[in-house]
Protein backbone atom coordinates (compact mmCIF):
# COMPACT_ATOMS: atom_id res chain seq x y z
CA UNK A 1 0.00 0.00 0.00
CA UNK A 2 0.72 3.57 -0.54
CA UNK A 3 3.09 4.96 1.93
CA UNK A 4 1.08 8.12 2.90
CA UNK A 5 -2.17 6.04 2.77
CA UNK A 6 -0.73 4.59 5.62
CA UNK A 7 0.00 7.27 7.81
CA UNK A 8 -3.86 8.13 6.94
CA UNK A 9 -5.03 5.14 7.99
CA UNK A 10 -3.03 5.53 11.09
CA UNK A 11 -4.34 8.75 11.62
CA UNK A 12 -7.58 7.90 11.29
CA UNK A 13 -7.67 4.90 13.48
CA UNK A 14 -5.93 7.24 16.42
CA UNK A 15 -8.64 10.13 16.32
CA UNK A 16 -11.59 6.47 15.76
CA UNK A 17 -10.04 5.59 19.48
CA UNK A 18 -9.61 9.08 20.82
CA UNK A 19 -13.22 9.69 20.19
CA UNK A 20 -14.67 6.26 21.43
CA UNK A 21 -12.54 7.39 24.77
CA UNK A 22 -14.62 10.79 25.07
CA UNK A 23 -17.53 9.80 24.12
CA UNK A 24 -18.71 5.98 24.84
CA UNK A 25 -20.55 4.40 27.03
CA UNK A 26 -18.97 2.28 29.33
CA UNK A 27 -19.68 -0.95 27.93
CA UNK A 28 -18.21 0.06 24.50
CA UNK A 29 -15.34 1.73 26.41
CA UNK A 30 -14.48 -2.14 27.77
CA UNK A 31 -15.34 -3.53 24.45
CA UNK A 32 -12.69 -1.30 22.70
CA UNK A 33 -10.03 -1.97 25.76
CA UNK A 34 -10.46 -5.80 25.50
CA UNK A 35 -9.97 -5.45 21.48
CA UNK A 36 -6.58 -3.35 22.25
CA UNK A 37 -5.31 -5.84 25.08
CA UNK A 38 -6.02 -8.52 22.42
CA UNK A 39 -4.04 -6.91 19.79
CA UNK A 40 -1.41 -6.26 21.79
CA UNK A 41 -1.11 -10.20 22.70
CA UNK A 42 -2.01 -11.19 18.61
CA UNK A 43 0.57 -8.46 17.25
CA UNK A 44 3.60 -9.45 19.63
CA UNK A 45 2.43 -13.09 19.51
CA UNK A 46 2.69 -12.52 15.11
CA UNK A 47 6.36 -11.69 15.54
CA UNK A 48 6.91 -15.50 16.24
CA UNK A 49 4.25 -16.91 14.27
CA UNK A 50 4.13 -15.15 11.08
CA UNK A 51 7.03 -13.84 10.72
CA UNK A 52 9.44 -16.29 12.72
CA UNK A 53 7.30 -19.12 10.93
CA UNK A 54 7.21 -20.58 14.65
CA UNK A 55 3.16 -21.76 15.95
CA UNK A 56 2.87 -21.64 20.03
CA UNK A 57 0.72 -23.13 21.81
CA UNK A 58 1.77 -21.56 25.34
CA UNK A 59 1.98 -18.13 25.02
CA UNK A 60 -0.85 -17.76 27.68
CA UNK A 61 1.54 -18.96 29.86
CA UNK A 62 3.78 -15.15 29.35
CA UNK A 63 -0.31 -13.79 28.95
CA UNK A 64 -0.57 -14.98 32.79
CA UNK A 65 3.00 -14.06 33.96
CA UNK A 66 2.15 -10.65 32.88
CA UNK A 67 -0.82 -10.84 34.89
CA UNK A 68 0.46 -12.02 38.30
CA UNK A 69 2.92 -10.05 37.77
CA UNK A 70 1.45 -6.54 37.55
CA UNK A 71 -1.27 -7.94 40.15
CA UNK A 72 2.23 -9.25 43.18
CA UNK A 73 3.67 -5.90 42.98
CA UNK A 74 0.72 -4.13 42.80
CA UNK A 75 -0.16 -5.84 46.27
CA UNK A 76 3.11 -6.27 47.72
CA UNK A 77 5.65 -3.85 45.85
CA UNK A 78 4.19 -0.39 45.29
CA UNK A 79 0.83 0.39 43.58
CA UNK A 80 2.11 3.04 41.03
CA UNK A 81 0.35 1.18 37.53
CA UNK A 82 3.26 1.81 34.65
CA UNK A 83 5.77 0.47 37.78
CA UNK A 84 3.72 -2.73 37.88
CA UNK A 85 3.27 -3.03 34.08
CA UNK A 86 6.95 -2.79 33.54
CA UNK A 87 7.57 -5.52 35.97
CA UNK A 88 4.92 -7.29 34.93
CA UNK A 89 6.65 -7.32 31.36
CA UNK A 90 9.55 -8.53 32.67
CA UNK A 91 8.52 -11.12 34.77
CA UNK A 92 7.12 -12.27 31.37
CA UNK A 93 10.38 -12.03 29.33
CA UNK A 94 11.98 -13.30 32.05
CA UNK A 95 9.86 -16.31 31.32
CA UNK A 96 9.57 -16.61 27.91
CA UNK A 97 13.65 -16.50 27.75
CA UNK A 98 13.60 -19.69 30.20
CA UNK A 99 11.41 -21.83 28.77
CA UNK A 100 12.61 -20.36 25.18
CA UNK A 101 15.79 -21.55 25.94
CA UNK A 102 14.46 -25.10 25.76
CA UNK A 103 11.76 -25.02 22.84
CA UNK A 104 14.06 -22.99 20.11
CA UNK A 105 16.19 -26.19 19.38
CA UNK A 106 13.45 -27.81 18.36
CA UNK A 107 10.90 -26.69 14.95
CA UNK A 108 7.85 -27.18 13.57
CA UNK A 109 5.63 -29.81 15.53
CA UNK A 110 7.59 -30.60 18.13
CA UNK A 111 8.17 -26.61 19.18
CA UNK A 112 4.70 -26.44 19.11
CA UNK A 113 4.19 -29.08 21.53
CA UNK A 114 7.00 -28.14 24.27
CA UNK A 115 5.35 -24.73 24.23
CA UNK A 116 2.24 -26.70 25.23
CA UNK A 117 3.88 -28.96 27.88
CA UNK A 118 5.66 -25.61 29.13
CA UNK A 119 2.58 -23.80 29.47
CA UNK A 120 0.24 -26.68 31.03
CA UNK A 121 3.15 -26.70 33.20
CA UNK A 122 3.03 -22.84 34.03
CA UNK A 123 -0.71 -23.51 34.44
CA UNK A 124 -0.91 -25.98 37.30
CA UNK A 125 1.95 -24.20 38.78
CA UNK A 126 0.13 -21.26 39.13
CA UNK A 127 -3.21 -23.45 40.55
CA UNK A 128 -0.56 -25.16 42.81
CA UNK A 129 1.18 -22.02 44.71
CA UNK A 130 -1.84 -21.25 46.90
CA UNK A 131 0.55 -19.00 48.76
CA UNK A 132 1.52 -16.68 45.85
CA UNK A 133 -1.05 -16.96 43.50
CA UNK A 134 -4.60 -17.52 45.38
CA UNK A 135 -4.45 -20.95 43.87
CA UNK A 136 -7.83 -21.47 41.97
CA UNK A 137 -9.22 -17.97 43.55
CA UNK A 138 -6.92 -15.94 42.15
CA UNK A 139 -5.76 -12.55 43.16
CA UNK A 140 -8.85 -9.61 43.38
CA UNK A 141 -9.13 -6.73 44.14
CA UNK A 142 -6.77 -5.24 42.49
CA UNK A 143 -6.67 -1.10 42.34
CA UNK A 144 -6.23 1.18 40.07
CA UNK A 145 -4.15 4.12 41.81
CA UNK A 146 -3.44 7.19 40.39
CA UNK A 147 -0.10 7.32 38.17
CA UNK A 148 1.88 10.20 40.07
CA UNK A 149 4.38 12.13 38.54
CA UNK A 150 6.06 14.02 40.97
CA UNK A 151 3.73 17.07 41.76
CA UNK A 152 0.91 16.01 39.47
CA UNK A 153 -0.90 12.15 39.66
CA UNK A 154 -3.00 11.55 36.84
CA UNK A 155 -6.33 9.12 38.01
CA UNK A 156 -7.02 6.02 35.95
CA UNK A 157 -9.82 4.60 38.42
CA UNK A 158 -12.91 5.05 36.14
CA UNK A 159 -12.96 3.09 32.56
CA UNK A 160 -12.84 6.44 30.87
CA UNK A 161 -9.53 7.39 32.14
CA UNK A 162 -7.87 4.03 31.93
CA UNK A 163 -9.19 3.60 28.01
CA UNK A 164 -6.19 6.14 27.62
CA UNK A 165 -3.56 4.52 29.81
CA UNK A 166 -4.54 1.60 27.70
CA UNK A 167 -4.45 3.39 24.37
CA UNK A 168 -1.58 4.83 25.39
CA UNK A 169 0.36 0.93 25.86
CA UNK A 170 -1.56 0.16 22.47
CA UNK A 171 -0.25 2.98 20.36
CA UNK A 172 3.75 2.60 21.47
CA UNK A 173 3.55 -1.39 21.11
CA UNK A 174 2.00 -1.05 17.20
CA UNK A 175 4.61 1.49 16.79
CA UNK A 176 7.51 -0.73 17.98
CA UNK A 177 6.08 -3.88 16.20
CA UNK A 178 5.38 -1.94 12.98
CA UNK A 179 9.36 -0.65 13.18
CA UNK A 180 11.07 -3.88 14.15
CA UNK A 181 8.73 -5.14 10.92
CA UNK A 182 10.82 -3.03 8.48
CA UNK A 183 14.36 -3.62 10.72
CA UNK A 184 16.93 -5.73 10.08
CA UNK A 185 16.38 -8.02 12.55
CA UNK A 186 12.67 -8.74 11.25
CA UNK A 187 13.94 -9.47 8.14
CA UNK A 188 16.47 -11.80 9.42
CA UNK A 189 13.21 -13.23 11.13
CA UNK A 190 11.49 -13.35 8.12
CA UNK A 191 14.45 -15.21 6.34
CA UNK A 192 14.48 -18.31 9.46
CA UNK A 193 10.92 -18.63 8.62
CA UNK A 194 11.54 -18.90 4.63
CA UNK A 195 14.75 -21.27 5.10
CA UNK A 196 16.31 -21.92 8.09
CA UNK A 197 18.96 -23.58 7.15
CA UNK A 198 20.18 -20.79 4.40
CA UNK A 199 19.71 -18.47 7.07
CA UNK A 200 22.46 -19.99 9.18
CA UNK A 201 24.68 -20.22 6.06
CA UNK A 202 24.52 -16.43 5.93
CA UNK A 203 26.39 -16.39 8.90
CA UNK A 204 23.38 -15.82 11.70
CA UNK A 205 22.80 -18.06 14.35
CA UNK A 206 19.12 -19.25 13.78
CA UNK A 207 18.16 -20.87 17.18
CA UNK A 208 19.36 -16.70 18.95
CA UNK A 209 17.00 -15.22 16.55
CA UNK A 210 14.09 -17.68 17.43
CA UNK A 211 15.04 -16.75 21.29
CA UNK A 212 14.81 -13.52 20.73
CA UNK A 213 11.56 -13.58 18.81
CA UNK A 214 10.30 -15.73 21.50
CA UNK A 215 11.18 -13.68 24.22
CA UNK A 216 10.13 -10.43 22.80
CA UNK A 217 6.66 -11.90 21.99
CA UNK A 218 6.41 -13.35 25.17
CA UNK A 219 6.83 -9.77 26.90
CA UNK A 220 3.93 -8.17 24.37
CA UNK A 221 2.12 -11.30 25.69
CA UNK A 222 2.73 -9.88 29.38
CA UNK A 223 2.07 -6.63 28.66
CA UNK A 224 -1.43 -7.88 27.46
CA UNK A 225 -2.05 -10.00 30.32
CA UNK A 226 -0.89 -6.96 32.82
CA UNK A 227 -3.13 -4.03 31.43
CA UNK A 228 -6.10 -7.32 31.02
CA UNK A 229 -5.69 -7.51 34.98
CA UNK A 230 -6.29 -3.85 35.65
CA UNK A 231 -8.68 -3.50 33.91
CA UNK A 232 -10.51 -6.81 35.08
CA UNK A 233 -9.19 -5.76 38.63
CA UNK A 234 -8.29 -9.87 38.98
CA UNK A 235 -6.95 -12.68 37.95
CA UNK A 236 -7.17 -16.52 38.26
CA UNK A 237 -4.76 -19.38 37.17
CA UNK A 238 -7.46 -19.09 33.72
CA UNK A 239 -5.47 -16.77 32.54
CA UNK A 240 -2.78 -19.57 31.12
CA UNK A 241 -4.80 -22.12 30.78
CA UNK A 242 -4.18 -23.04 27.13
CA UNK A 243 -7.40 -22.11 25.65
CA UNK A 244 -6.17 -18.56 26.04
CA UNK A 245 -3.55 -19.84 24.10
CA UNK A 246 -5.50 -20.16 21.43
CA UNK A 247 -6.59 -16.44 21.24
CA UNK A 248 -3.77 -15.10 19.62
CA UNK A 249 -3.42 -18.10 16.81
CA UNK A 250 -7.40 -17.96 15.74
CA UNK A 251 -6.62 -13.56 15.77
CA UNK A 252 -3.99 -13.83 13.42
CA UNK A 253 -4.92 -16.64 11.14
CA UNK A 254 -8.29 -15.06 11.34
CA UNK A 255 -6.88 -10.97 10.22
CA UNK A 256 -3.83 -12.43 8.21
CA UNK A 257 -0.62 -14.24 8.95
CA UNK A 258 1.54 -12.08 6.61
CA UNK A 259 -0.11 -8.99 6.89
CA UNK A 260 1.04 -6.44 9.91
CA UNK A 261 -2.82 -5.25 10.33
CA UNK A 262 -3.91 -8.79 10.20
CA UNK A 263 -3.66 -9.77 14.02
CA UNK A 264 -5.41 -5.88 14.61
CA UNK A 265 -8.41 -7.05 12.05
CA UNK A 266 -8.68 -10.04 13.92
CA UNK A 267 -9.03 -9.23 17.07
CA UNK A 268 -11.47 -6.53 16.64
CA UNK A 269 -13.48 -9.48 14.46
CA UNK A 270 -13.20 -11.74 17.59
CA UNK A 271 -14.22 -9.59 20.48
CA UNK A 272 -17.01 -8.45 18.45
CA UNK A 273 -18.24 -11.71 17.00
CA UNK A 274 -17.99 -13.37 20.55
CA UNK A 275 -20.10 -10.20 22.09
CA UNK A 276 -22.86 -10.41 19.65
CA UNK A 277 -23.23 -14.52 19.11
CA UNK A 278 -22.82 -14.38 23.04
CA UNK A 279 -26.24 -12.58 23.04
CA UNK A 280 -28.30 -15.12 21.26
CA UNK A 281 -26.73 -18.16 22.45
CA UNK A 282 -24.41 -19.85 25.21
CA UNK A 283 -22.81 -22.12 22.34
CA UNK A 284 -20.71 -19.42 21.45
CA UNK A 285 -17.97 -21.59 19.81
CA UNK A 286 -19.86 -23.60 18.03
CA UNK A 287 -21.25 -20.32 16.17
CA UNK A 288 -17.53 -19.12 16.58
CA UNK A 289 -16.25 -22.69 15.27
CA UNK A 290 -18.80 -21.95 12.30
CA UNK A 291 -17.51 -18.61 11.07
CA UNK A 292 -13.87 -19.40 11.63
CA UNK A 293 -14.05 -22.24 9.10
CA UNK A 294 -15.82 -20.25 6.77
CA UNK A 295 -12.92 -17.21 7.03
CA UNK A 296 -10.00 -19.80 6.88
CA UNK A 297 -11.63 -21.92 3.73
CA UNK A 298 -13.08 -18.69 2.29
CA UNK A 299 -10.45 -16.10 2.96
CA UNK A 300 -7.01 -17.55 1.84
CA UNK A 301 -4.15 -15.37 3.71
CA UNK A 302 -6.91 -14.33 6.04
CA UNK A 303 -9.10 -10.94 6.13
CA UNK A 304 -6.43 -8.43 5.45
CA UNK A 305 -4.12 -10.46 3.40
CA UNK A 306 -7.26 -11.42 1.13
CA UNK A 307 -8.04 -8.10 0.31
CA UNK A 308 -5.26 -6.89 -0.11
CA UNK A 309 -4.99 -9.39 -2.96
CA UNK A 310 -8.09 -8.36 -4.16
CA UNK A 311 -7.22 -5.01 -4.20
CA UNK A 312 -4.09 -5.44 -5.83
CA UNK A 313 -5.89 -7.75 -8.62
CA UNK A 314 -8.44 -5.01 -9.70
CA UNK A 315 -5.74 -2.20 -9.86
CA UNK A 316 -4.16 -4.13 -11.80
CA UNK A 317 -7.05 -5.02 -14.19
CA UNK A 318 -8.21 -1.51 -14.31
CA UNK B 1 55.01 -20.64 1.74
CA UNK B 2 52.30 -19.13 3.00
CA UNK B 3 49.93 -21.53 5.41
CA UNK B 4 47.03 -22.82 3.66
CA UNK B 5 43.77 -21.42 3.60
CA UNK B 6 41.97 -24.96 4.94
CA UNK B 7 43.98 -28.19 5.84
CA UNK B 8 42.12 -31.12 6.28
CA UNK B 9 44.04 -33.98 8.95
CA UNK B 10 43.17 -37.03 9.31
CA UNK B 11 39.11 -36.72 8.25
CA UNK B 12 37.20 -39.47 8.68
CA UNK B 13 32.89 -40.05 8.50
CA UNK B 14 31.10 -43.11 7.63
CA UNK B 15 27.48 -43.96 7.34
CA UNK B 16 27.16 -47.63 8.59
CA UNK B 17 29.33 -49.74 6.27
CA UNK B 18 29.47 -46.48 3.72
CA UNK B 19 32.85 -44.97 3.90
CA UNK B 20 32.85 -41.16 2.88
CA UNK B 21 35.82 -39.82 4.36
CA UNK B 22 38.61 -42.12 4.82
CA UNK B 23 41.63 -40.59 6.94
CA UNK B 24 41.16 -37.46 4.00
CA UNK B 25 44.23 -35.25 4.19
CA UNK B 26 44.00 -32.33 1.72
CA UNK B 27 45.24 -28.67 1.85
CA UNK B 28 43.45 -25.68 -0.23
CA UNK B 29 45.71 -22.63 -1.34
CA UNK B 30 44.08 -19.00 -1.31
CA UNK B 31 43.81 -18.09 -4.91
CA UNK B 32 43.86 -21.60 -6.59
CA UNK B 33 40.75 -22.34 -8.45
CA UNK B 34 40.27 -25.88 -7.29
CA UNK B 35 38.00 -28.81 -8.51
CA UNK B 36 36.82 -31.75 -6.43
CA UNK B 37 35.56 -34.68 -8.91
CA UNK B 38 34.28 -38.22 -8.51
CA UNK B 39 31.90 -40.51 -9.44
CA UNK B 40 28.67 -40.41 -7.52
CA UNK B 41 29.07 -41.44 -4.14
CA UNK B 42 32.37 -40.29 -4.26
CA UNK B 43 31.81 -38.23 -0.85
CA UNK B 44 32.19 -34.98 -2.50
CA UNK B 45 28.84 -33.14 -0.89
CA UNK B 46 29.54 -34.95 2.48
CA UNK B 47 33.21 -33.25 2.38
CA UNK B 48 31.44 -29.89 1.56
CA UNK B 49 29.14 -31.01 4.09
CA UNK B 50 31.65 -31.94 6.70
CA UNK B 51 33.84 -29.01 5.90
CA UNK B 52 30.96 -26.33 5.90
CA UNK B 53 29.90 -27.90 9.62
CA UNK B 54 26.49 -29.37 8.17
CA UNK B 55 27.35 -32.65 9.54
CA UNK B 56 30.42 -33.62 12.14
CA UNK B 57 33.26 -35.47 11.19
CA UNK B 58 33.76 -39.05 12.93
CA UNK B 59 37.28 -37.82 13.66
CA UNK B 60 40.27 -35.35 12.14
CA UNK B 61 40.59 -31.88 12.51
CA UNK B 62 39.59 -28.76 10.06
CA UNK B 63 41.73 -25.60 9.86
CA UNK B 64 40.99 -22.29 8.47
CA UNK B 65 43.47 -19.92 8.10
CA UNK B 66 45.28 -21.70 11.27
CA UNK B 67 42.41 -21.47 13.54
CA UNK B 68 40.70 -25.21 14.54
CA UNK B 69 37.18 -24.93 13.29
CA UNK B 70 36.18 -28.65 13.50
CA UNK B 71 33.42 -27.88 16.40
CA UNK B 72 32.05 -24.76 15.06
CA UNK B 73 28.91 -23.97 14.50
CA UNK B 74 28.21 -23.06 11.09
CA UNK B 75 27.06 -19.32 11.54
CA UNK B 76 30.54 -18.47 12.75
CA UNK B 77 32.55 -20.57 10.35
CA UNK B 78 30.41 -18.11 7.72
CA UNK B 79 31.70 -15.12 9.70
CA UNK B 80 35.30 -16.63 9.48
CA UNK B 81 34.30 -16.74 5.52
CA UNK B 82 33.96 -20.00 5.22
CA UNK B 83 31.03 -20.37 2.87
CA UNK B 84 29.05 -22.88 0.25
CA UNK B 85 26.19 -22.44 -1.64
CA UNK B 86 23.69 -26.01 -2.42
CA UNK B 87 23.15 -28.59 -5.28
CA UNK B 88 19.37 -27.61 -5.19
CA UNK B 89 17.92 -23.90 -5.01
CA UNK B 90 17.95 -23.19 -1.73
CA UNK B 91 17.09 -19.41 -1.39
CA UNK B 92 14.28 -17.37 0.75
CA UNK B 93 11.16 -18.05 -1.47
CA UNK B 94 8.86 -15.42 -0.33
CA UNK B 95 11.76 -12.95 0.00
CA UNK B 96 12.53 -10.55 -2.56
CA UNK B 97 15.83 -10.93 -4.68
CA UNK B 98 17.27 -7.50 -2.46
CA UNK B 99 16.23 -9.14 0.84
CA UNK B 100 17.82 -12.47 -0.29
CA UNK B 101 21.08 -10.75 -0.94
CA UNK B 102 21.03 -8.42 1.61
CA UNK B 103 20.65 -11.06 4.82
CA UNK B 104 24.05 -11.88 4.39
CA UNK B 105 25.39 -8.76 3.79
CA UNK B 106 23.47 -7.63 7.05
CA UNK B 107 25.10 -10.81 8.92
CA UNK B 108 28.95 -9.98 7.34
CA UNK B 109 28.59 -5.59 8.14
CA UNK B 110 27.27 -6.79 12.15
CA UNK B 111 24.06 -4.85 10.98
CA UNK B 112 21.57 -7.97 11.55
CA UNK B 113 20.50 -7.10 15.24
CA UNK B 114 19.01 -3.76 14.80
CA UNK B 115 15.48 -3.78 16.01
CA UNK B 116 14.40 -0.31 15.57
CA UNK B 117 16.44 0.72 12.85
CA UNK B 118 15.27 0.22 9.10
CA UNK B 119 16.54 -2.09 6.92
CA UNK B 120 16.18 0.67 3.73
CA UNK B 121 18.14 3.02 6.06
CA UNK B 122 21.20 1.01 5.44
CA UNK B 123 22.86 2.42 2.94
CA UNK B 124 26.15 0.46 2.55
CA UNK B 125 24.19 -2.78 3.11
CA UNK B 126 21.89 -1.49 0.13
CA UNK B 127 24.62 -0.60 -2.24
CA UNK B 128 26.62 -3.54 -1.55
CA UNK B 129 23.39 -5.72 -2.89
CA UNK B 130 23.10 -3.27 -5.70
CA UNK B 131 26.09 -4.51 -6.65
CA UNK B 132 26.01 -7.62 -5.99
CA UNK B 133 22.62 -8.05 -8.22
CA UNK B 134 23.96 -6.56 -11.11
CA UNK B 135 27.13 -8.83 -11.00
CA UNK B 136 25.33 -11.47 -10.86
CA UNK B 137 22.72 -10.08 -13.48
CA UNK B 138 19.29 -9.85 -11.82
CA UNK B 139 19.28 -6.12 -10.78
CA UNK B 140 15.80 -5.72 -12.77
CA UNK B 141 14.17 -8.34 -10.74
CA UNK B 142 15.62 -6.90 -7.58
CA UNK B 143 11.58 -6.42 -5.88
CA UNK B 144 10.52 -9.55 -7.19
CA UNK B 145 10.02 -12.30 -4.59
CA UNK B 146 12.72 -15.20 -5.63
CA UNK B 147 9.75 -17.86 -6.40
CA UNK B 148 9.04 -15.61 -9.87
CA UNK B 149 12.28 -16.56 -10.86
CA UNK B 150 13.22 -19.53 -13.25
CA UNK B 151 14.62 -22.61 -12.27
CA UNK B 152 18.05 -21.23 -13.71
CA UNK B 153 17.37 -18.22 -12.33
CA UNK B 154 16.99 -19.01 -8.39
CA UNK B 155 20.26 -20.87 -9.33
CA UNK B 156 22.63 -17.78 -10.43
CA UNK B 157 20.43 -16.24 -7.15
CA UNK B 158 21.58 -19.32 -4.85
CA UNK B 159 25.50 -18.45 -6.25
CA UNK B 160 24.52 -14.63 -5.17
CA UNK B 161 23.59 -15.27 -1.74
CA UNK B 162 26.92 -17.62 -1.15
CA UNK B 163 29.04 -14.42 -3.01
CA UNK B 164 26.85 -11.93 -0.64
CA UNK B 165 28.49 -13.55 2.97
CA UNK B 166 32.01 -11.66 1.82
CA UNK B 167 33.47 -15.03 1.81
CA UNK B 168 37.32 -16.32 1.32
CA UNK B 169 37.07 -19.91 0.36
CA UNK B 170 33.44 -20.75 -1.32
CA UNK B 171 32.74 -24.13 -1.99
CA UNK B 172 29.99 -24.32 -4.97
CA UNK B 173 28.23 -27.80 -4.87
CA UNK B 174 27.01 -28.08 -9.14
CA UNK B 175 27.05 -24.22 -9.73
CA UNK B 176 25.63 -24.76 -13.05
CA UNK B 177 22.92 -27.71 -12.74
CA UNK B 178 19.93 -26.88 -14.66
CA UNK B 179 21.07 -23.53 -15.57
CA UNK B 180 20.67 -22.67 -19.51
CA UNK B 181 23.50 -22.14 -21.18
CA UNK B 182 23.10 -17.66 -21.18
CA UNK B 183 23.41 -18.30 -17.63
CA UNK B 184 25.70 -20.95 -16.99
CA UNK B 185 28.35 -18.83 -19.18
CA UNK B 186 26.68 -15.86 -16.50
CA UNK B 187 27.63 -17.80 -13.70
CA UNK B 188 31.25 -19.38 -15.05
CA UNK B 189 32.24 -15.83 -16.21
CA UNK B 190 31.67 -14.48 -12.65
CA UNK B 191 33.51 -17.20 -10.96
CA UNK B 192 36.43 -16.63 -13.52
CA UNK B 193 36.51 -13.32 -12.93
CA UNK B 194 36.18 -13.38 -8.98
CA UNK B 195 38.71 -15.62 -8.81
CA UNK B 196 41.33 -13.80 -10.55
CA UNK B 197 40.15 -10.81 -8.62
CA UNK B 198 41.85 -12.77 -5.56
CA UNK B 199 39.33 -12.00 -2.67
CA UNK B 200 37.47 -15.57 -3.26
CA UNK B 201 39.04 -18.99 -2.92
CA UNK B 202 36.59 -21.25 -5.05
CA UNK B 203 36.23 -24.94 -4.65
CA UNK B 204 33.88 -26.43 -6.89
CA UNK B 205 31.93 -29.52 -7.25
CA UNK B 206 30.76 -30.23 -10.82
CA UNK B 207 30.02 -33.21 -13.11
CA UNK B 208 30.90 -31.40 -16.09
CA UNK B 209 34.02 -31.89 -17.06
CA UNK B 210 34.56 -29.14 -19.94
CA UNK B 211 33.78 -26.96 -16.95
CA UNK B 212 36.02 -28.64 -14.86
CA UNK B 213 39.00 -28.63 -17.12
CA UNK B 214 38.70 -25.37 -18.36
CA UNK B 215 38.14 -23.40 -15.33
CA UNK B 216 40.19 -24.93 -12.37
CA UNK B 217 43.81 -24.92 -11.44
CA UNK B 218 43.88 -27.96 -9.43
CA UNK B 219 41.64 -31.06 -9.37
CA UNK B 220 41.24 -33.26 -6.78
CA UNK B 221 39.78 -36.45 -7.37
CA UNK B 222 37.53 -38.60 -4.63
CA UNK B 223 36.86 -42.25 -4.96
CA UNK B 224 34.71 -43.74 -1.96
CA UNK B 225 36.49 -41.82 0.38
CA UNK B 226 39.79 -41.49 -0.92
CA UNK B 227 41.52 -39.17 -2.62
CA UNK B 228 42.54 -41.28 -5.91
CA UNK B 229 44.63 -37.93 -7.75
CA UNK B 230 45.20 -34.70 -7.06
CA UNK B 231 46.99 -32.37 -9.08
CA UNK B 232 46.66 -29.66 -12.59
CA UNK B 233 43.93 -30.65 -15.00
CA UNK B 234 46.51 -31.59 -18.03
CA UNK B 235 47.98 -34.06 -15.07
CA UNK B 236 44.53 -35.51 -13.91
CA UNK B 237 43.26 -36.22 -17.14
CA UNK B 238 46.53 -38.19 -18.01
CA UNK B 239 46.57 -40.21 -14.94
CA UNK B 240 46.03 -44.15 -15.44
CA UNK B 241 44.12 -44.82 -12.36
CA UNK B 242 41.66 -42.08 -12.54
CA UNK B 243 40.72 -42.63 -16.03
CA UNK B 244 40.25 -46.12 -14.77
CA UNK B 245 37.62 -45.85 -12.06
CA UNK B 246 36.22 -42.85 -13.69
CA UNK B 247 37.31 -40.50 -16.46
CA UNK B 248 37.31 -43.65 -18.56
CA UNK B 249 35.32 -43.03 -22.15
CA UNK B 250 34.44 -39.88 -21.33
CA UNK B 251 37.78 -37.64 -21.64
CA UNK B 252 38.84 -40.31 -24.11
CA UNK B 253 36.06 -39.86 -26.27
Amino acid sequence: MNRSWTYILAALGIAVLIGIGLFSSRFILYLTMRVMILSIFAMGYNILFGRTGLLSFGHAAFYATGAYGVALCTIHVHSHPVLAVVAGVIAAAVMALIIGFFCVRHTEIYFAMLTLAFGMMVFSLMWNVRGITGGDDGLSGIIRAPISLGLISIPIMKDSQYYFFVLMFFVVSVLLIHRIGRSPFGLVLASIRENHVRTEFAGLPVKRYRLAAFVISGAFAGLAGGLAVFLESNVTPFAAHWSRSADPVLVSLMGGLQTFSGPLVGSVLFVVLRELIERFTHNWMLWFGLILLAIIMGFRGGIVGSTAALLKRSSEQG
Amino acid sequence: MTAPLLEVRDLSKAFGNVVTANNLNLSLTAGVLTSIIGPNGAGKSTLINILTGFIPPDSGRIIFQSQDITYEPIYRRVRLGLCRSFQVVNVFTGLTLFENISIPILAAHRRANGLFSTVSGEKAVREEAHRILQRIGLQEQGDLPASALSHGDQRVLEVGIALAARPKLLFLDEPTAGMNPVERIKILENIRQLSQEGEVTFVIVEHDMDIVFSLSERVIVLHRGDVIGDGPPEQIKADPHVREVYLGEEVVA
